[in-house]
């Protein structure tokens, strides 16, 4: 199967009053057609910035300093805006953090996901334009009158279910969902995560999906990578990862997730707290917190992903030990 | 307990410091402190001039100073119609160093002889930086007198407003009820009073001195429109949890009042304070043009001597008369208005560019 | 909806009987009067002055004579002018109206789409070098001295250079021997902008359900040009032949002041528009409509500015209010005899009647204004139309 995306060795930097914040370092990985990508991390370490840079939506004071981003083949880092504008949404959507708050509240919901299909398909005529958006309401569980509605009549989970739609409205072929459930209740979140996974398989769309929560990642993604201080420490199949997790910040992470099958377990949990990424020094960024830490390892020396097993990379570091 | 008075005071040190820093990157609202500053500098360096003799206060006072300039002029007799080959229009006659011969009342000079003359207005030299009004006055010593003036009633104005419209936002926040809803109808209805046409009718029946006009202007714009947007600004702060838990320890209602609720309403207030004093000083400038106004010397007040004297349409010959003065009005009430637009941009974080 | 109506309508009122209570309080506490000086002329015997106080109940106590006001004011009756007599104050106003309100309409709309379209576009540039210094322009042109700007512009373009008259709204000698008087004209011009206005906004409506974004500036600029040639018809039909050459002479003393006024009123709604669509930039949304691939412009025009207008037409309608406010010194300067020299006037010659009725006037007309205001920002955002239904 094909690699619908490929990010290679990607680079982002902010310029702040208070320096050179590097966000992204050196992040490579794909997603092939069809599959889904889990992004693990704790808060700040950098997955909303890929995100953006994939889509060149990165703020105003931020940068893609190095690397490739190839989309079916081609390199969108290059590409200047009106290039860019045409692969926004219909080639790659997004569905955001916080998405109750991606409506604009003076417009009707049906007008904003009319705009997105109009830029993209300018030929095409009201009534298609409506019957389209019906079926979207159809795929994501939504009621039809929501089209004519303002954003503040909607709950949360309506509102949610609309940014999907919105998301599918321009026949994308890979979706980045940035935390979609985090401001929702468990069972809303259950109900949001079976449309998306539904609505996959049903198109056949590849989707990446960002989370600081690992349990929902194990859920829905048949990759994944986790993330530390910006760059990506292991990666690899989900079922490979959490079956044998090698590198210390992933077994840190599951095991402070607690679990309701075997024994209790007193939840272990990291000291420390993760680095100030302004004007950082080199080296590995998780040293001074690492658990399993060796006599052969050297803080100095930069991250390296190594290939242990079928896909399955991790650290340098971690790679000769068990 | 003093060691947490020690902490408090370095917190807000610290906050001062950093929105000062925040202040200067706006670029409008640096901007603003350098012409507010240089005419701050302007009005006090009228005093310091008279004090330390530097200038001589019969000659350069503003008000009752005189100053002589004798100049060789040269008699001609304007002609009836224009265009000519010496004058293009009827303004170029007399010239500079001219005097029309109809103008000479006690002198029996003929046209083409030259006669020593008093010249008022004079225009720049080296005495007079900005020239001389029509009675002999020294126009640099006025427009530092009317900076004073403009300082004075417009901070006056501006903090009697903004504490009276806080005080009266506050209140009508907190105690709610029917005296939220008196002090909202009270504002309604002087909203409606247009100003201009009240402060004439105030000028009818009192006469306006600067300390008057301050005083009015004050109170006018402070029970106006700014406590409806105090009020509810207090009333946000109001629905924080801070507040109700300041409530259950036992704080008393003004207490919260003064130690919560003011310093979260204290920058909209300061923005309020600001930008009335733009509209003290546009206030006093026109009150002043139109003649209604009992003061000494003020910027608006040379513009209607000039204006009395037939001096506005004469143009660019007497361009000291007119343009200091209005370009002046212009620039301070425009500077407060930056400070204002940069105080905006440090208080409310939306506005910054980052 | 409806009940926020009545509730506001209901403390319109209120307020407008405490506003007229002060205005009479307030007139009578100016130390005499035109009438007084009138009353004071010495070939009037004294028994003259003390029956005329009596007839017009000018010796009773206060409280009764604001009672009387009152009453006087429901039956529309406002006395006589002191000093334009035998003008009733009704009159003067009827007749200085439509002058104001043709000057100060134009004037209006312009600067306000004009301040809307520069603050957009400030805002947008943010941080640019060109966006400092047109701000710095704006807010100085916001707070240049009125007067002495008003002069200015007189001085250059009335003397010097001679385009454009100096002063009045007409020239008698083209007037000489019309047929028709100034308000005539006056009303038959706000008539036609006021139906020009209408067409325009109500095709505006009408093309909206178009769904192509270059369909549907085409069918408006195709029905604006329509509009014009309309206009050219409509100015040559009937009656308006004649009015036409009338009507361009108030036209033409009209620019002068309608330019003046403008480069000073646009800076206020541009400035407020800037600092709304920075607050605006800021939302979430924004970013959405960037992802979705839309393009700078009209992410700028559909969705920040869309969010920003509606603080920028409430403070428009708030703007209405204070055309008399603002009148008065143009009209002045310009010598337009409109409401504002009107209420100037009648201030300084102590001419209590039609001080009173002007004043009067202009509170009713600040009240309607801010009742408008109120109910066209709870229609506006539909978040307030929603909650005031529910």
């Amino acid at each position: 199967m094909k690699n619908i995306l490929e990010v290679k060795n990607l680079c982002m930097s902010y310029s702040t009053i208070e320096g050179e914040v590097e966000a992204v370092k050196d992040v490579s990985f794909s997603v092939k057609e069809g599959e889904s990508f889990g992004i693990v991390g704790e808060s700040g370490c950098g997955k909303t910035s890929v995100a953006m840079s994939l889509l060149q939506l990165q703020a105003d004071n931020g940068k893609i300093t190095n690397g490739q981003i190839l989309f079916d083949g081609k390199n969108i880092v290059q590409l200047n805006e009106s290039e860019l504008r045409s692969i926004r949404w219909s080639g790659i959507s997004m569905v955001f953090q916080g998405a109750m708050n991606s409506w604009n509240p003076v417009v009707k919901i049906g007008e904003q996901i009319r705009e997105a299909i109009r830029e993209h398909y300018p030929d095409k005529s009201k009534d298609e334009n409506t019957k389209k958006i019906l079926e979207l309401f159809n795929i994501v569980g939504l009621d039809s009158s929501v089209i004519d509605r303002y954003p503040h009549e909607l709950s949360g989970g309506m509102k949610q279910r609309a940014v999907i739609a919105l998301a599918l409205s321009c026949d994308p072929k890979l979706i980045i969902a940035d935390e979609p459930t985090t401001a929702l209740d468990v069972v809303i979140q259950d109900q949001i995560l079976n449309e998306i996974r539904k609505v996959q398989e049903v198109l056949g769309l590849s989707l990446i999906y960002i989370s600081h929560d690992i349990a929902v990642i194990a859920e829905m993604t048949d990759n994944m990578a986790v993330m530390y201080a910006g760059s990506i420490v292991e990666r690899g199949p989900t079922k490979e990862i959490f079956s044998n997790p090698r590198h210390s910040y992933t077994k840190s992470l599951l095991e402070s997730t607690p679990s309701i099958v075997g024994d209790k377990v007193k939840l272990k949990s990291l000291d420390g707290e993760p680095p100030s990424l302004i004007n950082k020094e080199p080296g590995c960024s998780f040293a001074p917190r690492c658990p399993y830490k060796e006599e052969s390892c050297n803080p100095l020396r930069e991250m390296e992903l190594i290939e242990i097993n079928n896909e399955h990379y991790v650290d340098a570091c971690n790679a000769g030990k068990l | 307990m003093d060691k947490q008075k020690d902490i408090a005071k370095s917190i807000r040190r610290a906050s001062i410091k950093k929105n000062w820093a925040m202040f200067k990157q706006s670029k409008l609202g640096m901007i603003g402190i350098y012409i507010v500053g240089f005419f701050l500098f302007l009005s006090l360096l009228q005093p310091f001039l008279f004090v330390t003799g530097i200038w001589n206060k019969g000659i350069y006072d503003p008000v009752v100073g005189y100053s002589e300039q004798f100049q060789d002029f040269l008699v001609v007799d304007c002609p009836k119609e224009y265009p000519t080959e010496k004058y293009k229009s009827r303004t170029d006659c007399p010239a500079r160093n001219e005097i029309n011969i109809r103008t000479l009342f006690y002198s029996d000079a003929q046209v083409g002889e030259t006669i020593y003359q008093n010249l008022q207005p004079a225009p720049p030299s080296k005495k007079h930086i900005l020239g001389t009004d029509p009675l002999g006055r020294d126009v640099f010593s006025q427009i530092m007198e009317g900076s004073q003036v403009a300082f004075i009633l417009g901070l006056l104005s501006a903090t009697l407003g903004v504490g009276i419209s806080t005080l009266l936002g506050t209140i009508a926040a907190f105690y709610g009820g029917r005296v939220d809803a008196y002090l909202m109808r009270q504002s309604d209805l002087i909203l409606m009073l247009p100003t201009l046409p009240l402060l004439f009718i105030i000028s009818a029946f009192s006469e306006l001195k600067v300390w008057h006009l301050a005083v009015v202007l004050g109170t006018i714009g402070g029970l106006g429109g700014s406590v409806i947007t105090i009020k509810s600004q207090a009333l946000q702060v109001k629905v924080k949890p801070f507040v109700d838990s300041a409530r259950i320890t036992g704080g008393s209602r003004m207490n919260i009042l003064f130690s919560h609720v003011l310093p979260n309403v204290a920058p909209l207030a300061l923005l309020f304070m600001v930008f009335s004093v733009t509209g003290a000083i546009a206030s006093e400038s026109v009150l002043s043009f139109l003649g209604l106004l009992n003061i000494d010397m003020s910027w608006g007040l040379m513009i209607y001597l000039a204006q009395v004297e037939g001096y506005i349409f004469s143009g660019m010959k007497f361009w000291w008369l007119i343009l200091p003065a209005g370009l002046s009005v212009t620039f301070l009430a425009g500077g407060f208005y930056l400070v204002g637009r940069g105080l905006d941009e440090v208080f409310n974080p939306r506005l910054r560019k980052r | 909806m409806t009940r926020y109506i009545i509730k506001r309508i209901y403390q319109l009122i209120i307020v407008f009987f405490l506003f007229l209570v002060t205005s009479y309080v307030l007139f009578d506490a100016i130390p005499g009067d035109a009438f007084q000086s009138l009353l004071l002329n010495p070939n009037l015997p004294p028994e003259a002055y003390t029956r005329v106080e009596e007839l017009f109940g000018l010796n009773q106590p206060l409280y009764k004579r604001v009672i009387l006001y009152i009453q006087n004011f429901f039956k529309g009756d406002f006395g006589y002018s002191y000093t334009r007599y035998p003008k009733t104050p009704i009159e003067l106003i009827a007749e200085r109206l439509p002058r104001t309100l043709m000057l100060f309409a134009m004037v209006n709309v312009v600067s306000f789409y004009t301040g809307f379209l520069i603050g957009k576009i400030l805002a947008w540039r943010r941080g640019s070098k060109s966006e400092t210094w047109i701000t710095v322009t704006s807010v100085f042109s916001y707070t240049v001295f009125y007067p002495w700007f008003a002069l200015m512009m007189l001085w250059i373009f009335g003397y010097k250079l001679d385009w454009l008259p100096i002063g009045k709204f007409l020239y008698p000698e083209t007037w000489y021997d019309s047929p028709y008087t100034s308000d005539e004209i006056f009303v038959s011009l706000i008539k036609y902008v006021a139906l020009f206005s209408s067409v325009q906004i109500l095709l505006f409506i009408f093309t909206r359900n178009i769904e192509s974004i270059s369909k549907r500036r085409n069918a408006r600029l195709a029905s604006f040009i329509t509009l014009i040639v309309l206009s050219f018809v409509y100015w040559n039909s009937g009656d308006f032949v004649n009015q036409k050459i009338y009507a361009f002479n108030i036209a033409y003393h009209m620019i002068l002041p309608v330019f003046t006024v403008t480069v000073v009123a646009f800076a206020g709604t541009a400035l407020l528009t800037r600092t709304t669509m920075m607050e605006v930039m800021k939302d979430d949304f924004m970013l959405t409509a960037r992802a979705k691939g839309i393009s700078q412009k009209r992410i700028r025009d559909r969705h920040a500015a869309r969010n920003a207008l509606l603080p920028v037409v409430t403070s428009f309608i708030f703007t209405i209010v204070t055309i008399i406010d603002g009148s008065v010194l143009t009209e002045t300067i310009f010598s337009w005899p409109g409401m504002g020299q009107l209420i100037l006037d009648s201030v300084l010659q102590e001419d209590i009647p039609v001080a009173m009725a002007s004043f009067s006037f202009i509170g009713i007309f600040a009240l309607i204004a801010h009742f408008l205001a109120d109910i066209s920002y709870a229609y506006l955002d539909p978040r307030i139309r929603i909650q005031s239904q529910g």
